[in-house]
């Protein structure tokens, strides 16, 4: 590992200590009422009840990747979280582009700072996988694990809109590629990069409400685009639209 | 000079192995000799150039690694191990001496400071591979010194590790064969100046004015690129890859132009047409006369040996293929395999020893595996 790259990974477990600040910090709070309103907002759902998410996360490409094609790759983007304890829940999410997929399982623990301001702090590990079999081009597959511990510090504005900021330390764990009979595996704890997550949640119709927001993503890989075989050791940016229904 | 050395000093930044390999530019009459180290860290690799001293021979130079930004310069003495003890390298090394190359090397600007040392272990892997650059030498994205498909970059090819090299060839609105990758003008591959769309949209003469690629350069005709290839580098084989649509007889007739040329020039030098797809295919099916005109074909076995095309090219995330490759081989067919940079797969299509060459865009790291391969 590069002295650059170890003062990059100092920076990123910089960025999430600060941001983990208020976990420190005794503040006297009271819950806020609505639990199912909101996936990102750093509250957990009501112990033994599930809050599900459905909607579509647009990636765009790095153009050192694509170059002039900058693609924006939609995934089906699925959220699930049940609550455990007053304060601890479950935070799954599956994303599919069918010939490629990502299942995070995680644990989060929220709490409220003040009325209005709440953190949690979590910690999830994804498997994501793909194949790809097109003739005269690709007989591919690659599959890995990936984690990131998470910070998000949750904001209660007017209106009932509730303003989220997420930040992640993606580690990558395992890849294996293979092409045909070849495989290459690397299975060394690296850290990938990090990302910060943006999100509003808010009333849509009726008593339907919406995710809407931004991530941004800067890191040495990403599994949506493992079929490109990325070979840069130097960090890309990712960034990705969210948009979706809570249900 | 040339060989696969043991890393003593400075192999947790470059490995325990490198392979030195020495490549030529020619400028009219005049000739530069440059000395390239080829790493298994990071397609890492060193150009560095010689000048003699007055008791030893000094190479002077930068390192690169071309999967991030890391760079630095490097000065390294060529000596010689008699019975144990290091002296000056007089150019000839008897019989039981070994060559030993120490020097310092940096990071950045800064000046060497960091000791390296090389011991000569083996001659370099002597089994005909073919090395091939992509985009004429390198991809504008790894932040070389040259623009991708560009003459400097042809020239800088060689010293990358490159045996060979492939350029994409478009027409610009006057029907000029020129080299450039994009669909479009865009700034990945050009400096800012207002001009938008196709290149196919723009006269060449109005490219010429207007466009600079981003390190500078002109977009270069394909008959300066090929003067380029055939009068200033040792390149051996040139594949022309085929981003235009339309008629294919201009770019044939500056094929069989620049091969007769390498001829006449004593060069051991072959120029393709690559056929990547069936719009390319049709172009050549097209042609009037198919004589003096070696062509490679990217698409399937059945249309390779349809068309008599003496390689074949298939991409490299169809896997090895072995049961095709073999059987194409047999059948007296060259095989390379497009376009692979992932150095563990590099390494491992080497090992298997069954594609002819590889097309790249981390030259060095073929040139690596290969030049070391026992």
């Amino acid at each position: 590992m590069t002295t650059v790259r170890r003062k990059r990974i100092r920076g990123y477990l910089f960025v999430v200590f600060l941001l983990g600040i208020p976990f420190f910090a005794s503040a006297q709070s009271a819950e806020s009422k609505p639990r199912k309103s909101e996936i990102y907002f750093p509250q957990a759902p009501l112990p033994h009840t599930w809050r599900n998410s459905l909607g579509l996360v647009f990636t765009t490409t790095p153009p050192e990747l694509t170059e002039e094609v900058r693609v924006s790759v939609p995934a089906i983007d699925l959220n699930f979280q049940r609550g455990l304890t007053k304060r601890l829940f479950f935070a799954g999410r599956f994303q599919t582009q069918f010939v490629q997929n990502n299942l995070s399982l995680g644990l989060r623990w929220a709490r409220p700072i003040t009325d209005r301001l709440a953190v949690s702090a979590g910690y999830d590990v994804s498997g994501w996988g793909g194949a790809l079999e097109i003739k005269d081009v690709f007989s591919s597959q690659a599959y890995g694990l990936e984690s990131m511990p998470n910070v998000s510090v949750g904001y209660r504005l007017k209106n009932d809109l509730r303003l989220t900021v997420k930040s992640e330390v993606i580690l990558d764990h395992y890849y294996r590629s293979e092409v045909g009979t070849l495989a290459i595996v690397r299975d060394r704890l690296q850290v990938n990069g990090f990302a910060f997550t943006i999100v509003l949640e808010q009333p849509f119709y009726h008593q339907r409400y919406v995710s809407a927001g931004f991530r941004a993503a800067y890191s040495n890989f990403n599994w949506q685009l493992w079929s490109l075989y990325d070979t840069f050791d130097r960090n890309l940016f990712y960034p990705q639209l969210i948009f979706a229904f809570i249900l | 000079m040339e060989g696969v050395y043991v890393v003593s000093d400075g192999s947790t930044q470059f490995g325990s192995e490198v392979a030195l390999k020495w490549s030529y530019l020619l400028e009219g009459t005049d000739s530069t000799h440059y000395l390239s180290v080829f790493t298994g860290i990071d397609a890492a690799y060193f150009n560095l150039e010689g000048s003699a001293q007055t008791d030893s021979l000094v190479m002077n130079g930068y390192w690169r690694k071309l999967v991030n930004a890391d760079i630095g310069l490097a000065r390294l003495v060529v000596q010689a191990k008699h019975n144990g003890r290091l002296q000056a390298f007089t150019g000839k090394l008897p019989v039981g001496d070994s060559l030993v190359i120490k020097g310092l090397y940096g990071a950045g600007k800064d000046a060497p400071t960091q000791p390296l040392t090389l011991q000569y272990a083996r001659p370099l892997n002597k089994r005909p591979f073919s090395i091939m650059a992509h985009r004429s030498g390198g991809r504008t994205a790894d932040l070389l010194p040259a623009s991708e498909n560009s003459v400097a970059i042809i020239k800088l090819a060689s010293r990358l590790g490159a045996t060979g090299i492939e350029m994409d060839v478009r027409y610009t609105k006057d029907g000029v064969p020129v080299l450039y990758h994009d669909n479009t003008l865009n700034l990945r591959l050009i400096q800012k100046n207002g001009l938008t769309g196709s290149l196919e949209s723009y006269t060449y003469k109005q490219l010429s004015a207007l466009v600079r690629l981003v390190n500078g350069e002109k977009i270069p005709t394909l008959e300066e690129a090929l003067e380029a290839v055939v009068y200033n580098t040792d390149l051996t084989f040139v594949w022309l890859d085929t981003k235009y649509a339309g008629p294919m007889e201009p770019v044939q007739a500056i094929q069989q132009k620049y091969n007769q040329k390498a001829k006449q020039a004593g060069r051991d030098l072959t120029i393709v047409i690559g056929l990547p797809t069936t719009d390319a295919l049709d172009s050549y099916k097209a042609l009037e006369s198919k004589a003096n005109t070696p062509i490679l074909c990217e698409l399937d076995t059945a249309i390779t040996r349809s068309i008599g095309a003496g390689i074949w090219a298939p991409r490299w995330t169809l896997g090895p293929q072995t049961d095709e490759v073999l059987a194409m081989k047999a059948q007296g067919r060259t095989v390379y395999v497009w376009t692979l940079d992932e150095p563990t797969f590099i390494e491992k299509f080497i090992n298997q020893n069954r594609f002819d060459g590889i097309l790249s865009n981390y030259s060095p790291v073929v040139a690596f595996y290969h030049y070391t391969e026992q």
